[in-house]
């Protein structure tokens, strides 16, 4: 499928739904300071996390750095994603640290042209995943708020060197994830009109609006070099709405699109390129996958069987080569089988003219909703179940403090029952695997439009497969032991 | 098992040893029974003391239980827990002594089976 065979909306009653025309919400986004507004509550909140974290309770179930972390941001950021888009990147708290540090430091610095792509922060997501399990971050506030100020740090640091959003795009573990969520998610950052786009010579949503005589910006283009003309879908679109101030012709909304349908073409990308030679962005869906249901399996009782077993097999009392081990296998081993498997199947049966590697970064991006699917159904089961802690949370803290305002923590309340909650699970899973079967279908008609469905089969058992192990993995009895092995 | 400690007061009549015992054992998924011997620093047991448990999983997103254990004999103290969840557990002891000094421990519970 070519971009020109997506269907064009050109009635008005097919126009797409323009978040920025909606009154109020429009006015408050067009607002220059409408980030900062949005960002200032998430740093206030941030820091009330390391404070507590460092000071308050050392139990995680009381303690707001491991609650807001691992229960209430989680599963807000992927419900926020799959309802509306990628929110989260726009009130990052962590840009308005370092827009204050530019202040006083500019960055002299262009990224290092090697590691412009995404393998940096495809091993800081990976080494994330890790500590998480090895350091069990989600039982120690103090860990959690560390992460946090080590956070602050990184962005610090980077962005103090290096010009444009260079950790957005280039570092930030977070970032990828949601770029690579949002590309299901329905609303997208774009251009209203391309004729307007094609009539202007100033280019302001990548170059920035700049004073006539001095040349100096005074409003920012896009830092993640995304030309708006030429942006295809969310992917590195932090929705910083810089593009929107920069528009001198007011040309660019917030539009609703097909979730997925970005994965389903293959156009030129500004600032990216074409999705099917970025084998650094198949390696980041892969992870963001496969990751899913490693992050899910790292909570269930089978885990410590298979640690067990893991450590008697290597000789080893410690937990960190036994992790290795399982996220050696998950990432890499599993993945290159399956999916070689796959594309091996796709030129036999199908005759596809592509070669094997080629076959696999192409239709792997077809596995974006079944990962997406299972991170949803993970985290909302942690925020569902757990969606009331913060009030009692919250009134413990505030009691700490000697002034009991809120009254006595009522730590009945936790949230909603875990039969409830295991239905929305196992939704978010079918709409996950369903998402899934049909980009991979739409993959199949692009790339051998005579026998699409032999194209088609071998991916979708990897889907089924895939999605198999999520239903099992849901239906294991949760288990999470701060010590695994005795190292 | 044996938790030693003394009270944030520094009134040296404040110092207890807690002994405890969880059953059945390995713990699993569902009720268990905790007995608490308290004795003083002369290894007298310690009576009349008011002691509410309460049992926290490792990670956020649970509610705590709380239970009262009530005195079989003098210094023995038994109660009913409820660990709802496999994994890893923390049990708090808020213990009050009959002249109201107030003791708080931490017993750390690891890895409560699957029924």
């Amino acid at each position: 499928m070519n971009p020109s065979s997506i269907p064009v909306p050109d009635t008005p009653d097919s126009l797409p739904f323009d978040l920025m025309r909606v009154p109020g919400l429009g006015h408050l986004f067009r607002w220059r300071y409408a980030r900062p507004l949005l960002q200032a509550p998430l740093l206030v909140l941030s820091v009330v996390m390391i404070l507590h974290g460092l000071f308050g309770p050392t139990l995680a179930p009381k303690n707001l750095a491991t609650t807001l972390s691992w229960l209430h941001f989680r599963g807000v950021l992927v419900l926020v994603l799959l309802c509306a888009g990628n929110f989260f990147c726009l009130a990052c708290p962590f840009m308005l640290v370092r827009q204050a540090a530019r202040r006083f430091f500019k960055p002299r610095f262009n990224w290092p042209r090697a590691l412009r792509n995404k393998w940096l922060s495809v091993g800081l997501f990976v080494l994330i995943l890790f500590t998480y399990e090895l350091f069990d971050l989600w039982s120690s506030p103090w860990w959690t708020a560390w992460l946090i100020v080590a956070y602050f740090l990184s962005v610090l640091v980077v962005d103090g060197f290096f010009k444009h959003a260079s950790f957005c795009k280039f570092v930030c573990p977070i970032g990828q994830f949601n770029f690579v969520a949002s590309t299901l998610s329905p609303f997208e950052v774009k251009v209203r009109e391309q004729d307007v786009c094609t009539r202007c010579h100033t280019k302001d949503c990548i170059r920035g609006r700049r004073e006539p005589i001095s040349d100096l910006v005074t409003i920012r283009g896009c830092e993640l070099a995304l030309f708006q003309p030429s942006k295809v879908g969310n992917m590195d679109c932090t929705f910083c709405l810089d593009c929107v101030h920069a528009c001198p012709h007011d040309n660019i909304g917030i539009l609703s699109r097909l979730p997925a349908s970005e994965l389903m073409v293959d156009p030129l990308r500004s600032g990216i390129g074409y999705f099917s030679r970025r084998k650094d962005l198949t390696a980041l869906v892969i992870v963001f996958t496969f990751g899913a249901l490693l992050n899910a399996f790292g909570m269930v009782s089978p885990v410590y069987a298979v640690e067990a077993w893991l450590g008697r097999m290597l000789h080893v009392s410690h937990e960190a080569p036994v992790l290795g081990s399982i996220f050696t296998f998950f990432l890499i081993v599993e993945p290159v089988l399956l999916l070689g498997l796959a594309a091996w199947l796709t030129r036999v049966w199908a005759h596809s003219p592509r070669a094997l590697l080629p076959l696999a970064v192409r239709y792997t991006y077809g596995l974006v909703p079944l990962g997406f699917g299972m991170w949803l159904a993970h985290y909302c089961f942690h925020f569902l179940t757990g969606l009331y802690t913060l009030i009692p949370v919250t009134q413990n803290a505030i009691a700490s403090l000697g002034r009991p305002f809120l009254g006595e923590p009522r730590w009945t309340l936790t949230g909603l029952p875990a039969n409830v909650v295991q239905v929305v699970e196992i939704g978010f899973l079918v709409l996950g695997f369903a998402g899934s079967l049909v980009v991979i279908h739409g993959l199949a008609e692009d790339d051998c439009p005579d026998k699409p469905l032999r194209a088609f089969l071998p991916w979708a058992m990897v889907c089924l497969v895939l999605w198999c192990a999520s239903l099992w993995l849901m239906f294991q009895p949760m288990e999470m032991r701060v010590m695994l092995m005795s190292g | 098992m044996l938790q030693l400690g003394c009270s944030r007061s520094d009134a040296p009549s404040a110092f207890v040893a807690i002994e405890h015992e969880i059953s059945p054992e390995p713990i699993r998924v569902g009720s268990a029974t905790i007995a608490l011997k308290l004795s003083d620093a002369t290894g007298k047991p310690v009576t009349g003391a008011h002691i509410v448990i309460e049992t926290d999983m490792s990670h956020a997103g649970m509610s705590p239980g709380f239970a009262e254990a009530k005195e079989v004999e003098a210094g023995h103290y038994k109660a009913q827990l409820e660990f709802q969840m496999a994994g890893d557990w923390v049990i708090l002891l808020h213990v009050t002594l009959a002249d109201g000094t107030k003791l708080e421990r931490q017993i750390d519970v690891r890895g409560v089976l699957p029924k």
